[in-house]
């Protein structure tokens, strides 16, 4: 029949196409009782290359199970589990964010560690309060992966100029003249401080120290209008005296310490967490220290022992019982805790970390001198944050951008930031 | 009137300057490109001066090892498969859905045809959420499915609309005497029409070849293993998770990027030109 | 004389004539050669638009199923959506400026290459080539570098004396550094231009200089009016791919819109609430505006075009 042959064309190779689809996607299990699972998370080449070591052996230890491992930058790194959930085919095994926790643990992506194959991940020499972090409303949709501190990463030489030493710790007004004359001896091009009006986190620590919270625990905003005015009048301060980096290097912020003003060299103090040190000091060259945040005038320090990163294993998944062992190996096994080492943070087995630490050099010992420094200072964490949380993320640093760049004043910014973030919350 | 007589080469030699300064702003991204992949990396943004002071190979090397654990031959591979099965498939489909609007009678044919030109208007953000719903729900997503199926399907009225003119400008004698010969209508497309198309499928392929090489945004809405990246998608990776310092690896891979699209440029270029310039005239 | 008056005699009463030029019915053949894009038109074109234009009026999210919100997402969208507004008047602003400059520009060097026959080729072919290659990932990386702080554009223009920021990073820039991108790639419709540009008459620019005509009233009066069709057709088409811009957006936007939301491009942002936030149901408002809005506006060149557009088979 004639008339089939152009029809047949088409059914053909659309057949074909299918097939290549389908192999190219891979295959779910392998033959005979090996079981593979997926895993992703995020991070940049050099946290790649130690995961992936730590991979190896977890797969030699458990020769049965196959891992597939993927990775990207921070924010593709979410764009991508977004798009995977809705496809249906979220990775076995997931980094997840504090932020992003009561989101992907509210839509039912993750499982609950509490039950079922969960079980097998022990977090018996997990501090409790830690572990704690990763619950959300009755459920542990996480295990944290490392532990990290907020702090504030600086060059040490330029702020010894400047007459400050900011691991005594310094008050903000104290930080904002330092900054202001780091800026002027480098004649502007380098500033003091990178702008913290765009980041979440020195806002939390700054309304911690004032005994404040950035969410309550029923998943709203825990600071007023006026808290966040002043917060942003504070970073406005810096700006106004050059002390922080001007609007267009401040816009160029990305997570990545390769990329961020202080690892470009743009400005000589940052915001960022304790563990990033390494990270830093090789994008800046220079031996950055790592220091406490500025503290206001009743030396409340405001910070907390803090999840890194957690890790979580998908509802939907199909083996769930190898991706808990993979969970369960990064938590507690000592081995992979030495090839981690502190890129992500302290490892929160306190076993492992004892270990580790009797043993650290160069940017290790430094880290853990000062988690150790800073332990009996540290407070509660916070509660989960709800979900929007990391669409507020967003929104603070889009805001303070049009603050920086003069297009908006404060209070409207303010307003404007107040309103949009209840939507995100609701 | 007389105007001031300007002599003849001095106009002459004038007009090629204007043409080549405009050349040389035009090229200018280009050439700062090629030169930008084999600069030692401190000298990228800082020289003004497009020469380097040495040549770097590094950045080609380090660049080719890929991001985020998958090298770039790999995605490279990716965009030659979907290329060219795009190829393929919109070649067939197209030429198929031409002939009949160009030689064949049928019902309707006058407003089929005037519905695919309005097709070239939509914006295509209209049928690309519930498509992609489609195939999320068949499990297509994450595959190359979606990116080729619709070539196969000839949802490009570009090009369907490209190869009908062209195929008007076939005499249809040449149809008769195949038909009188006792050629049916499918032999007379093959071995008739089809032969003599050729010029409008070589346009086809390549700026099929072309739009698919550089395509992002659908690529980037079904591709989520990073195995599966094609190269937009691995040199965008690869710009987030590179530092300051890989500048050279990132110009490196964009290099490359635009090469295949040169070569074809290169190869083509009097036909492209053509093609698009009789697909303006005749619109 | 009722002759004038007189009604046609009625038509003789007969099986309706086949009609003209058709001898025979359809041929079932088109139907095989069809059925490709028959297919596609229906399963990926009208299905599909269909489809979306339900979903447009539900919160669907692709979890839940689709609740019927009626106009809710347009309301949302136009009295509640501050970065909605933004990305309507980014968009805009990317298209009004955009698009007559680059009509301009390659107007202008089309007739800079028309007025010499012989090496036409190379620069044809020279100017061209950015239009191949500008809307790749690869050539918004490269503008993005060329344009950022202590790239080689603002060495240049601090050469003059003009210290301009990092026009990447800047609000007040960036914008403008994507409307160049797109104004480079001018080679495309230099070219269509050329074409008809081919097609003015010799004849009449020599019998308009012999009267005495100058060459900018040649332009205005024989050039402009003949190449008006070509004018129609690249306005119509350049529009069109400006409202969809979305490939040097992202990437010089840094996949977030920009600095303060400053490159939120129409189509961003829609990727954005579509495919980050899978608010699926507002992404499909925003396509159906979005389709709404190109047809308007091609509709009003349509209808204007018959004020200006000439064509020499008309009277």
């Amino acid at each position: 029949m004639r008339r089939m042959r152009a029809r047949g064309f088409g059914v053909a190779a659309v057949a074909v196409l299918l097939l290549i689809g389908t192999t190219a996607c891979g295959a779910d299990s392998g033959d005979g009782g090996d079981v593979t699972i997926t895993f992703a998370w995020w991070g940049s080449d050099g946290r790649a290359n130690l995961t992936k070591q730590a991979v190896e052996l977890f797969q030699k230890k458990n020769p049965t199970i196959k891992v597939q491992t993927s990775f990207s930058a921070y924010a593709a790194y979410w764009e991508k589990l977004a798009t995977q959930t809705a496809g249906g085919k979220p990775p076995d095994v997931m980094n997840v964010d504090t932020r992003y926790l009561a989101e992907y643990g509210g839509r039912n992506v993750l499982a609950d560690l509490n039950q079922g194959a969960g079980k097998a991940v022990s977090l018996a020499d997990v501090n409790p309060e830690l572990a704690a972090t990763g619950v959300y409303q009755g459920k542990r949709y996480a295990v944290p992966w490392a532990q990290n501190t907020p702090a504030m990463l600086y060059d040490p030489a330029a702020f010894t100029a400047a007459g400050a030493d900011p691991a005594k710790g310094l008050t903000w007004d104290q930080y904002a003249d330092a900054t202001a004359k780091v800026s002027a001896a480098s004649g502007f091009a380098a500033r003091g401080a990178t702008d913290f009006g765009i980041l979440d986190t020195p806002l939390e620590i700054w309304l911690r120290q004032q005994g404040k919270q950035f969410y309550t625990t029923d998943g709203k905003l825990g600071f007023s209008a006026d808290d966040l005015r002043r917060y942003w009048q504070l970073a406005s301060r810096f700006r106004d005296t050059k002390g922080a980096s001007p609007a267009d290097v401040t816009a160029s912020y990305n997570t990545s310490p390769e990329q961020s003003p202080l690892g470009k060299k743009l400005t000589s103090s940052e915001f960022a967490y304790d563990n990033l040190l390494p990270a830093y000091r090789k994008a800046n060259g220079k031996n950055l220290n790592v220091a406490p945040y500025p503290t206001g005038a009743n030396g409340d320090l405001g910070q907390y022992r803090r999840p890194s990163m957690f890790l979580a294993v998908s509802a939907r998944s199909q083996q769930q019982e190898a991706a808990a062992k993979l969970v369960d190996f990064f938590v507690n096994d000592a081995e992979a805790g030495k090839i981690l080492g502190t890129d992500r943070g302290l490892a929160p087995n306190l076993k492992i970390r004892a270990q580790l630490s009797a043993g650290a050099t160069g940017d290790d010992k430094t880290l853990y001198a000062y988690e150790a420094a800073l332990e009996p200072k540290l407070g509660a964490a916070p509660p989960v944050p709800p979900k929007g949380a990391g669409a507020i993320q967003k929104l603070l640093q889009r805001t303070y951008e049009e603050i920086a760049f003069g297009r908006m004043g404060i209070d409207d910014a303010v307003t404007r930031f107040m309103s949009e973030a209840d939507k995100s919350l609701a | 009137m007389t105007a001031l007589r300007v002599p003849r080469t001095a106009r002459s030699v004038g007009w090629h300057v204007l043409c080549l300064c405009g050349v040389a702003v035009v090229l200018y991204p280009l050439a700062w490109l090629a030169f930008a992949s084999v600069k030692p990396p401190d000298e990228i943004l800082s020289r003004l001066a497009l020469l380097p002071s040495r040549f770097v190979f590094d950045g080609y090397s380090k660049g080719w090892e890929g991001a985020a654990g998958v090298g770039f031959g790999r995605f490279f591979l990716n965009s030659f498969l979907v290329a060219g099965l795009s190829v393929v498939a919109n070649v067939l489909s197209c030429s198929l859905a031409a002939f009949a609007f160009a030689r064949l009678r049928f019902r309707f044919r006058g407003a089929l045809f005037a519905f695919m030109i309005t097709t070239l208007m939509l914006p295509y953000h209209v049928t690309l959420i519930p498509q992609y719903v489609i195939f999320q729900q068949a499990g297509l997503v994450n595959t190359f499915v979606p990116l080729i199926l619709p070539k196969l399907l000839a949802t490009e009225a570009f090009f369907v609309f490209l190869i009908v003119q062209f195929m008007r400008g076939i005499p249809r004698e040449l149809d008769e005497a195949a038909t009188i010969d006792g050629c049916s209508v499918y032999r007379t497309f093959w071995h008739v029409v089809l032969p003599l198309s050729k010029p409008a499928l070589v346009t086809t392929s390549i700026f099929t070849f072309i739009w698919t090489w550089n395509d992002f945004f659908t690529q980037m809405v079904y591709l989520n293993d990073t195995e599966k990246f094609t190269v937009p998608l691995g040199l965008r990776l690869f710009v987030d998770t590179s530092s300051q310092s890989d500048f050279g690896a990132m110009f490196a891979m964009s290099a490359l990027a635009l090469v295949p699209i040169v070569l074809f440029f290169l190869a083509f270029q009097r036909l492209l030109v053509e093609g698009v310039s009789t697909s303006g005239l005749k619109g | 004389m009722t002759t004038l008056r007189t009604p046609a005699p009625p038509r003789p009463a007969e099986p309706r004539a086949p009609r003209r030029g058709y001898r025979r019915k359809s041929q079932p053949e088109a139907f095989g050669f069809l059925t490709p894009w028959l297919l596609g038109a229906v399963a990926l074109t009208v299905g599909p638009m269909v489809v979306s234009l339900y979903l447009a009026f539900t919160d669907y999210d692709m979890f839940t199923t689709p609740h019927w919100v009626g106009f809710g997402n347009f309301t949302h969208m136009f009295t509640d959506d501050d970065r909605y507004l933004r990305s309507v008047e980014v968009t805009l602003i990317y298209v009004l400026v955009s698009v007559p400059v680059k009509l301009a520009v390659s107007l202008g060097v089309a007739l800079l290459l028309n007025t010499r026959r012989g090496t036409n080729g190379f620069y044809r072919a020279a100017f061209y080539a950015p239009s191949l290659l500008g809307a790749s990932v690869a050539a918004a990386l490269v503008w993005r570098a060329l344009f950022t702080g202590g790239g080689p554009v603002n060495e240049v223009l601090a050469g003059f004396g003009w210290h301009t920021p990092s026009w990447v990073d800047d609000p007040n820039f960036s914008l403008a550094s994507i409307v160049l991108l797109g104004v480079w790639q001018f080679g495309a419709p230099m070219v269509i231009f050329l074409a008809g540009l081919k097609q003015v008459p010799a004849e009449l620019h020599e019998a308009a200089a012999i009267d005495g005509a100058g060459a900018f009233r040649r332009f205005r009066h024989i050039t402009l009016p003949l190449l008006s069709p070509v004018i129609f057709f690249n306005l119509v088409m350049e529009a069109i791919h400006a409202f969809q811009a979305f490939t040097p957006a992202f990437v010089i936007g840094g996949g977030r819109g920009g600095p303060a939301d400053a490159d939120l491009f129409y189509t961003l942002y829609l990727f954005e609430v579509g495919f980050q936030d899978f608010r699926m149901g507002y992404a499909s408002a925003m396509a159906w505006v979005l389709l709404v809005v190109i047809a308007i506006v091609t509709a009003i060149v349509f209808r204007t075009a018959k004020l200006w557009v000439f064509y020499e088979d008309r009277p």
